[in-house]
């Protein structure tokens, strides 16, 4: 009886075998309506793709990057991840791009000027620039492409902000492109960072949001410095060959390799073992480890990635009515809260020194120098911190808490459950305010969640949250506008200020860099003086690469795995 | 009752079983906190208020759960169309299938091996009760049974890569993606040594124990003791009396292994980045992408629902005592 059980049982186990072995046919959901697509995709070869050289000396050089991400997909309309941005900046082109040291310079374009209101805005275009597949880039092209983005917000959903204000962009001859604004826009050569020349026939044939963002892109075509080989999806490799015919040189290595790892400890030991050449993020964890391997160099940079405290600044006539200790809206507590805070101690002891304490609201490496560096820090101390309360009348009680008539200094010191570095700063700040008569609870909370609590909703009191920033200030300038307290917006704290709003506004048209940057200040003062957020640090970014393999890595706060990095990297002789 | 009548009612409660999992499934999912436009996004700074609006009607999410977005969906898949992941923005069948196989490859061949293995050695160490192989035998199966299988994986990669030169990830080697499949074999055989020996390590430890305490039991049985004083040699007694009935409690761990089978291996996927489909379900969740989670339920709640249907249909072969009722 058994026996016959047994062999059921193997029979059933052999052909479940079989049927992984032949794709798993066998136990397939209902087939999908749409036309299956293939799950690996060639580029069109136009010319030798993988050997630029008609004779090379020596063997193809190969440069394999490992991380931990990869595309969410190809097509620049739908495309969020911060991977897809790596490819298109290496396969793409754009009119400016962020140099190393973090201002715009030309890319596809050569030169540009604006007309004196600052409404109209000239582009040359580069020489002798051509697409992947050998025809020529011209300024018609890139009006196409600017053109698909405003006439179709809705599919290019992640490229959209960037052309809001736009009129009208044409091409006045095949090397020249002028943009008409409604307005003058402040960031102009940061937006036009992001508007990708796609290639216009890929692009074309789209009639509906929907069949815009379906399309994958994978045989992507642009004018970059590299040019797509493979991308398979589902095993997490893309590869890239060298553009022989790219207009600011060749790369001078053949191709690249992207190698997804879902698992950070396998991607450093891939690296120790030379698995991969170079990764784009070690963990901090095993920082001090890769700084120890052989033949690697270990690069640390200021990151754009910063920390805060946020303080529940929602006004009490803001419907939804905020839930919140009302002691939080007195500025001697925020002061308070700020004077008895030891940043120095929070790097070295949660980031284990990754990173710099952080003062405000636009980190000192964002693009164009925009960081307010005379704002001077709140020094840590506790005595005077203590003072600050006693003077405001907070009085200390027998159970460690300063209260003020019935509103006791008892706090809810709230986290987003999904980063390791909070609870041990949770720990920190609440030994700290303890020893001036403050009580703070920390919780772990999901992120969702605290989304739900912080906007609109306005439910919280004290909430550490990070943001990384795009590389114009005029994002994360954004979060403390009153109109982004709303759902689906970006503002958590709450804060409302007429006076900030209008700044921000003009921050948007102030065409004249000097002046965009003494508004930017200006707004950068006011949080940093009425403490919606206390920045906590700023955190580093960790890479590393082999150096017995390759060399002439540009290393920056944009990463060593940008295409003005990677085109100038080569083979170790 | 005949077969035929058991066998139509076997298939009708199958297909009621499918229908009350999908539904709880439909709701269940849209139970969770947050959004899934943001979750879709991401926490990405370029994407304002008014083109999450767009998405969320895109998605169908600006109309009431019940009855429009319900029906709509029981709509599409009574077409036979799962619709198109939302994150993915492929449809979601392929992207199922393009992993089922990888999953069931390493998985039935970790299982294989762990079986063959595991049950082999408990074999030996019940016949061998109290010898050195026994407590040797013993200890490593327990060791290796509690081992945290993120960790045993850990340390498998860095000695694997590190002393054989075994690859720290993937399926093939990114250079082979695309070459015919006997072409890359080798490679692939290289790729699914760690993995495969992770979860063979890991399910090996208590295929032998219960093996071991199966045969002990079996071999204080008086019928074992009539087949010894007939005379047989230890062999015979072993293979003809006691393996027959030692086995019976394997039959039903594998039957419950195989079961789990399909929702794969998360952990192992997670440190080999090894595309399967434990890794997809994860980052489903992850990101609320509603049709491929809905999706990968209704796989997971097929082959469940199968498997038991056809446990239950053979059944009606194997055990005359079933047959009876």
């Amino acid at each position: 009886m058994s026996n016959r059980r047994l062999s059921v049982y193997l029979l059933v186990l052999l052909s479940l075998i079989l049927a992984a072995c032949t794709g798993g046919t066998a136990t397939t959901a209902p087939e999908g309506a749409s036309a299956p697509q293939p799950e690996t995709t060639t580029a069109p070869e136009s010319e030798s793709a993988t050997e630029p050289e008609a004779a090379p000396p020596s063997e193809p050089s190969v440069l394999r990057i490992g991380w931990l991400g990869k595309p969410d997909t190809l097509n620049p309309a739908y495309a969020f991840l911060t991977e897809s941005y790596v490819i298109f900046d290496l396969v793409y082109g754009t009119l400016t791009t962020e140099s190393i040291e973090g201002q715009y310079i030309g890319n596809l374009a050569s030169e540009w000027s604006h007309s004196e209101d600052g409404l109209v805005w000239t582009f040359n275009l580069r020489d002798g620039v051509k697409w992947h597949d050998g025809s020529d880039f011209t300024a018609d092209q890139m009006a196409w492409a600017i053109n698909a983005v405003m006439n179709d917000p809705d599919g290019w959903a992640a490229l959209s902000n960037y052309v809001s204000g736009f009129s009208e962009v044409k091409a006045v001859d095949p090397q020249t492109l002028q943009i008409t604004l409604e307005a003058p826009i402040g960031n102009m050569d940061y937006r036009l960072s992001f508007l990708f020349a796609v290639y216009p026939k890929d692009f074309e044939s789209f009639s509906t949001p929907e069949d815009l963002q379906n399309f994958s892109n994978d045989a992507i075509i642009g004018t970059g410095a590299f040019k797509m080989n493979t991308f398979d999806k589902d095993k997490g490799v893309l590869i890239l060959d060298a553009n022989p015919d790219f207009y600011l040189g060749a790369p001078k290595v053949d191709q690249l390799i992207f190698q997804t790892f879902d698992n950070a400890d396998a991607m450093v030991q891939a690296l120790k073992v030379g698995d991969v050449d170079m990764v784009n993020e070690v963990p901090s964890s095993a920082f001090e480890t890769v700084k120890g391997f052989e033949d690697v160099k270990a690069v640390q940079q200021p990151g754009r990635y910063f920390a805060e405290m946020i303080i529940n600044s929602v006004p009490d006539d803001h419907d939804p009515v905020p839930t919140r200790n009302p002691a939080l809206k007195d500025p001697q507590v925020r002061l308070a809260l700020a004077t008895a805070m030891n940043k120095q101690d929070l790097v070295q002891i949660v980031l284990q020194d990754l990173g710099s304490p952080g003062t405000t609201l636009v980190p000192p490496t964002l693009g164009g120098g925009f960081w307010h560096n005379p704002i001077q820090d709140i020094s840590f101390n506790l005595d005077q911190a203590d003072q600050i309360l006693e003077d405001a009348g907070y009085v200390m009680g027998s159970d460690g808490v300063r209260s003020k008539g019935d509103v006791r200094l008892e706090f809810r010191l709230q986290f987003p459950s999904d980063n390791p570095l909070y609870p041990r700063a949770a720990d920190l700040l609440t030994d700290w305010y303890s020893q001036v008569g403050i009580k703070t609870t920390p919780e772990s909370v999901d992120p969702d969640s605290l989304v739900a609590a912080t906007t609109p909703t306005g439910d919280y009191d004290l909430v550490l949250w990070g943001w990384g920033p795009d590389p114009d200030p005029d994002f994360i300038l954004s979060v403390m506008t009153s109109d982004q307290f709303v759902d689906g917006g970006w503002s958590d704290s709450g804060y409302m200020n007429p006076e900030y709003d209008q700044l921000y506004l003009d921050q948007q048209v102030a065409v004249d860099r000097d002046e965009r940057q003494r508004i930017i200040w200006q707004m950068q003062e006011m949080v940093f003086n009425d403490r919606p957020y206390i920045i906590l640090w700023y955190e580093d970014i960790l890479q590393a690469y082999r150096t017995d393999r390759f060399t002439g890595f540009k290393e920056s706060t944009l990463g060593i795995e940008i295409s003005l990095s990677l085109t100038q990297v080569e083979p170790v002789k | 009752m005949n077969r035929r009548d058991y066998l139509l009612r076997k298939i009708l409660f199958a297909a009621l079983t499918l229908l009350v999992v999908i539904t709880l499934n439909f709701f269940l999912f849209r139970v969770l906190p947050g959004d899934p436009v943001r979750s879709v996004v991401g926490r990405n700074v370029r994407i304002s208020p008014e083109t999450q609006a767009t998405l969320r009607a895109q998605f169908g999410l600006d109309k009431p759960i019940f009855p429009d977005q319900f029906f709509a969906t029981i709509g599409q898949w009574a077409r036979g169309n799962l619709g198109i992941s939302w994150s993915l923005r492929q449809p979601v069948s392929e992207v199922l299938i393009a992993k089922l196989g990888n999953t069931l490859l390493l998985l039935m061949l970790g299982q294989l091996l762990a079986i063959i293995l595991g049950v082999s050695l408990g074999l030996f160490a019940g016949w061998k009760r109290r010898t050195a192989i026994d407590v040797g035998a013993l200890a490593f199966s327990l060791v290796a049974w509690a081992m945290p299988t993120f960790w045993l994986g850990i340390i498998l990669l860095a000695a694997g890569s590190s002393w054989f030169g075994l690859p720290t990830g993937g399926i093939v080697d990114p250079r082979n993606i695309g070459k015919p499949l006997l072409e890359v074999l080798p490679d692939l055989a290289r790729h699914l040594t760690l993995p495969t020996l992770t979860l063979t390590i890991l399910y090996l430890g208590e295929y032998m124990l219960i093996m071991r305490s199966s045969v002990l039991e079996v071999l204080g049985e008086d019928y074992i003791l009539t087949a010894k004083a007939k005379g047989l040699s230890n062999w015979q007694v072993l293979r003809k009396h006691a393996l027959k009935n030692a086995m019976l409690p394997i039959v039903t761990l594998i039957a419950i292994n195989l079961g789990f089978t399909v929702s794969g291996a998360i952990y192992i996927e997670t440190v080999f980045s090894y595309d399967g489909l434990g890794k997809l379900f994860q980052t489903a969740l992850t990101k609320q992408d509603l049709p491929l989670l809905q999706g990968a339920f209704l796989l997971l709640a097929v082959s469940v629902i199968i498997a038991n249907m056809l446990a239950d249909i053979l059944y009606t072969y194997l055990d005359p005592r079933i047959r009876a009722t």
